[in-house]
């Protein structure tokens, strides 16, 4: 747009008749000025301040899924004592409120917190944050795997049983579970806390804790988890937790006879075919299942 | 805490702050829902915020709460209705010493034609200008309410300008 800048001047503030016929110069200046006039003459709904205060304080607040909360405003018209014991305990009760989100086995959920970050939530996670301090402090609890889609804005916290990672505005995936913690940034910048000791991750690097250890896996170049993508895969980690994903995946419990689950598996299995995503643990590592109920065992055919 | 903290919980400061600025809160947040009922439901929870956390916010800034909280409980709202904006009783033309039937006509299909354009600018694009078309706030207001810097305002205000001239020359 020509003159833009003028133009943007014009309409933060008055401008003298020279002043305007020096824009009448610009392209589409007629049009600009009919939509700068009708548009002024547009009417948003009026509101009748006293009938909306009446009806304010006569309201009863619904808060999120845990609480329901009545603020009574007669107490003010009785004694100076009972107002401050009400207020002071709603003010404390009131910032305690803790929104919560599950997901149970076999479901995976998205989430938008109060910023409009975006998560999503794999089988058997939880996360949960306080959304009345989310303005000023955007942190919250997260037990499982989640994917974080940030939006830019103050520091943004996750804090799980293993450690916290701390973001300005990205995208990362964080697995937390038995003995596993495992973090992938997939945009920006990532730090990561581990037991006093920070890390940081940019853009495909990868970071892992298992058993204790650190690990720094290679870089990768997925554009998102491929979980999300309702696929579990996996780079040399021990069987024991793929099997642990198999059974978050899909409801069923897993019991071996006679195997190293310590062994380290690289590979994957759709979260969508139970039976295709048994094989593709069995046949790259040459065992064999037998299912009885819900209950799948996995053994060595050539065992003795 | 300051003396002017706790004024805010006083009931008497409560209700001066809140019927000061309802309409201005309101019409913040009709211009990014688009239904009166609505808006109206989103201003008074924002409120119920500010007295709940009364002690707590600096009274310099509770405008900017005010706004940001209504912000912030829009977002969460999973329904969007077509944002359609009416004209004030008898709104004059731009020249009001024409008179031809003609120019009168041109003139109402062109206020047809912008509040369409409006309905179609993104939430963002649409408050900003808005704010400053109608509320006739300048950009430093607008910056300030919104915790945004004043050059996003302007952005936002050129992608408008933009978007409509566009929108309406196409027709």
């Amino acid at each position: 747009m020509k003159n833009e800048k003028k133009i943007l001047k014009w309409l933060d503030q008055e401008f003298s008749e020279s002043e305007i016929q020096d824009l009448k110069q610009t392209e589409s200046f007629e049009t600009l000025e009919k939509i700068a006039f009708y548009s002024s003459q547009m009417q948003p709904p009026r509101v009748d301040a006293d009938a909306a205060l009446v009806s304010f304080k006569s309201r009863s607040y619904q808060k999120s899924k845990a609480k329901v909360r009545s603020l009574n405003f007669k107490v003010w018209f009785s004694a100076a004592a009972a107002i401050l014991v009400l207020i002071g305990a709603s003010y404390f009760l009131f910032l305690n409120t803790d929104t919560s989100f599950e997901t149970h086995i076999a479901e995976n959920t998205t989430i938008y917190l109060p910023d409009n970050s975006e998560v999503l939530l794999n089988a058997n996670s939880k996360i949960s944050y306080n959304s009345n301090s989310w303005k000023v402090q955007r942190s919250l609890n997260l037990v499982g795997e989640a994917y974080f889609k940030v939006q830019k804005g103050q520091t943004f916290s996750v804090r799980t049983p293993s450690g916290i990672v701390q973001v300005l505005g990205t995208q990362f995936n964080i697995k937390e579970r038995n003995n596993y913690f495992e973090v992938h940034c997939y945009e920006g910048l990532v730090s990561v806390t581990f037991k006093n000791k920070t890390v940081k991750l940019a853009a495909g690097k990868n970071f892992r804790v298992l058993n204790g250890s650190i690990e720094y896996l290679e870089d990768s170049n997925a554009p998102k988890p491929s979980w999300t993508e309702k696929e579990s895969s996996f780079n040399r980690i021990p069987l024991n937790q793929v099997l642990d994903e198999l059974e978050r995946q899909y409801d069923i419990q897993i019991k071996t006879e006679g195997i190293d689950t310590q062994k380290l598996f690289t590979g994957s299995f759709t979260n969508t075919n139970q039976k295709i995503a048994l094989e593709s643990i069995s046949i790259p590592l040459k065992l064999s299942y037998k299912i009885e109920g819900k209950t799948i065992i996995f053994y060595n055919y050539n065992a003795k | 805490m300051s003396d002017k903290n706790k004024n805010l919980c006083e009931e008497n400061h409560f209700s001066d702050f809140y019927k000061k600025n309802l309409q201005a809160a309101s019409n913040f947040a009709y211009y990014k829902c688009g239904d009166s009922a609505t808006a109206l439901d989103l201003v008074q929870d924002a409120f119920a915020k500010i007295w709940e956390n009364c002690s707590k916010i600096d009274f310099d800034k509770v405008k900017t709460y005010l706004f940001t909280s209504v912000n912030n409980l829009f977002l969460n709202t999973v329904k969007h209705k077509k944002v359609v904006l009416t004209y004030a009783k008898d709104v004059p033309n731009l020249d009001r010493n024409n008179e031809s039937p003609d120019y009168i006509l041109e003139e109402e299909e062109f206020r047809i034609r912008l509040e369409k354009a409006i309905s179609t600018l993104t939430v963002a694009q649409r408050e900003v200008f808005l704010m400053n078309r109608i509320d006739g706030k300048k950009y430093r207001e607008i910056a300030e309410l919104l915790s945004i810097s004043q050059k996003a305002v302007e952005k936002r205000m050129s992608g408008a300008l933009k978007i409509l001239k566009a929108q309406i020359e196409n027709i």
